[in-house]
């Protein structure tokens, strides 16, 4: 009783930071999204009932926000996902100078999200962008990329796998690592074919940190934001807007602080929802390994 | 084992570099059908390489892997049909013991009918049966040898493959499973290579040792042959504990006496004064000094010693080496 009565006396400095920095916004938003306080108010919280939460479940841009954000997450998490084992796989071969590719590997990770978004918005401008310079050098015209929904949606997802692709093939590589050599070796002398002893042997074994791996992304993707902001703007016509831009907007450009904290909030239930389910399938996919291993 | 010259596993001048590191050098060995044959030596000396080689999960850089007449040494390692058990066992972690027996049946294609008769049979010679649904991680030390041993024999390998198997289960439960391993790999219709570091466990398990150091094979015969007719002065430190004692009696040649050959008497050719005694309750050891060096010599445990004692010995377990080659010498042979 007394060990336990310490153990949470020192816990209590973390998890009042914890309370603070977490807990203390989300009961505040909770709050805020049963009022009104917006320009009409005078930007002085007025209680208004559910009011929030009704327009909010009768918005469609919510709605459409939301389908966008998940069809966002949930391509360029597979891209990523897929590519990542791909390029995770290719790491983990002896090739020379192995250790130079896998630091390149990492640079686009690296790169601040703002400064990439930016890099791609010049590199798709028209009609100055590299791009368009290189379309026209072979002999066609320049295209305005972001400005037709299903080209912008498209670069959106390239930009995001492209910077965050090499996060998920380190995750993976680590994985690849922690699988003992003389497995494979063993499946090998079975006659086991690369795809088989991939399918029967590396993929069941890597299933915790893809799972990890899916879960860290998700997270990420379905919260995007910067990326949005800095190569689109959400456009066109608010076609590639996710729930974290709109729930921006209605803070800072419409300045009706009430129901931003009720997108903020019904967003971040929605992604806990996600999240619990991805959490499920990582205990699930949680493998027993021998424990005490030689060499 | 009167068969064909051509029967059972051969190798023939087989080499591998790895780098500028030679790491095995022009082994020639052959195992008969049946043969149990210990690959013994030292870490380093080439005795894991080998088998790497025999299993084709390494390219050998000259060479050839022959088996019944057959060469192997450019197939893969799943087209030998040879079976081996890891030193740490390689069970896959994530798969029951019943399916990682069924894996490598599943991998080739045996129908599952096959499959089940056969994982069958094997969990019961191995008296697995109990724990056919546990994982790796379940089992304790032995039990998983077991398991990486019916994995092995399940296949119907042409060649049975041991690396080491032992090293990771502690000294009594060595010792018990010794029989059981013999019983169950050895006086089949394959060949077998148990590789191991411990003599003890080469001199149990196996109808012939070959000994390597440094990439080199020093000597291959029956342990007798190894312990009373070494060819050089390696093969004669490395077999027998205590071991051999190296007086460098004269300049242009070494004596080896083994300790148990050596006798404490009142008459003798040598002065010596008793240094250290270790009782081992059947047995002790003595460590005395002589005028060339520290002698060990092992007697029944209650022999008293005399007040000047003096050593003495038979012709016949001499020992003579070169003391810069450490070649045996060829006088004083047997």
């Amino acid at each position: 009783m007394k060990q336990r009565a310490t153990t949470l006396l020192l816990m209590l400095p973390a998890l009042l930071l914890l309370a603070a920095v977490f807990l203390y916004p989300l009961l505040r938003y909770g709050w805020l999204s049963f009022h009104a306080s917006s320009v009409l108010t005078g930007l002085v919280p007025v209680p208004n009932g559910g009011a929030n939460w009704l327009r909010l479940l009768s918005d469609a841009r919510f709605w459409t926000d939301a389908g966008q954000t998940l069809r966002f997450a949930v391509c360029s998490v597979a891209l990523e996902l897929a590519g990542g084992l791909a390029l995770a796989l290719l790491l983990h071969q002896p090739l020379q100078g192995r250790g130079a590719l896998r630091a390149l590997t990492l640079l686009p990770w690296a790169l601040p999200t703002t400064v990439m978004a930016l890099g791609w918005r010049w590199i798709l401008n028209d009609p100055h962008g590299p791009l368009n310079a290189a379309i026209r050098s072979l002999g066609g015209s320049s295209y305005a990329f972001l400005s037709t929904p299903a080209t912008t949606w498209f670069f959106v997802v390239l930009a995001d796998v492209w910077k965050t692709l090499p996060f998920v093939a380190l995750l993976l590589l680590a994985g690849l690592q922690t699988i003992p050599v003389d497995l494979e070796e063993a499946l090998r002398l079975e006659g086991a074919s690369r795809v088989q002893i991939l399918r029967r042997l590396t993929l069941p074994l890597l299933v915790p940190y893809i799972a990890l791996a899916l879960l860290f992304r998700l997270a990420q993707a379905l919260g995007v934001f910067d990326l949005i902001l800095v190569l689109s703007g959400g456009g066109p016509a608010g076609s590639t807007e996710s729930l974290a831009l709109y729930a921006y907007l209605n803070a800072m450009r419409f300045l009706d602080f009430g129901y931003a904290a009720t997108v903020m909030l019904a967003t971040f239930l929605l992604l806990l929802a996600l999240l619990g389910g991805g959490w499920l399938l990582l205990r699930r996919g949680g493998i027993e390994r021998t424990p005490d291993r030689a060499t | 084992m009167n068969l064909t010259p051509a029967a059972g596993l051969e190798l023939r001048q087989l080499c591998r570099d790895l780098g500028e590191r030679r790491l095995l050098d022009r082994l020639d060995l052959k195992v008969a059908p049946g043969e149990c044959l210990a690959l013994l030596g030292p870490s380093g000396c080439g005795k894991s390489t080998t088998l790497r080689l025999v299993a084709g999960l390494d390219p050998a850089s000259a060479g050839k892997v022959l088996l019944d007449g057959e060469d192997l040494t450019d197939r893969g390692p799943g087209e030998r049909q040879v079976a081996m058990v890891f030193q740490s066992y390689a069970l896959y972690p994530h798969l029951s013991v019943e399916g990682n027996l069924a894996l490598g049946l599943k991998v080739r294609g045996v129908p599952v009918r096959e499959r089940q008769r056969r994982i069958e049979a094997i969990l019961d010679l191995l008296q697995l049966q109990e724990l056919r649904l546990r994982r790796p991680a379940q089992l304790s030390g032995g039990q998983r040898q077991r398991v990486a041993l019916a994995r092995a024999l399940l296949r119907q390998p042409r060649i049975v493959l041991l690396d080491e198997p032992m090293s990771n289960l502690d000294a009594q439960l060595r010792e018990e499973l010794r029989p059981e391993l013999r019983r169950l790999l050895c006086g089949r219709e394959q060949p077998v290579i148990y590789v191991t570091h411990d003599q003890q466990e080469a001199v149990g398990m196996a109808d012939r040792i070959a000994l390597l150091e440094g990439g080199r094979l020093q000597q291959v015969g029956s342990p007798r042959e190894l312990y009373a007719d070494p060819a050089n002065r390696f093969v004669a430190s490395f077999l027998g504990r205590p071991a051999i004692n190296l007086l460098a009696m004269e300049p242009h040649r070494q004596l080896g006496l083994r300790p148990e050959h050596l006798r404490l008497g009142d008459d003798g050719a040598v002065a010596a004064r008793l240094q250290r005694r270790e009782w081992w309750g059947h047995q002790q050891l003595l460590w005395l000094d002589t005028p060339w060096g520290t002698v060990r010599v092992l007697t029944a445990p209650e022999t008293p010693l005399p007040t000047e004692p003096r050593l003495s010995w038979q012709r016949q377990h001499e020992l003579w080496f070169d003391p810069r080659s450490g070649e045996r010498l060829a006088h004083g042979r047997i």
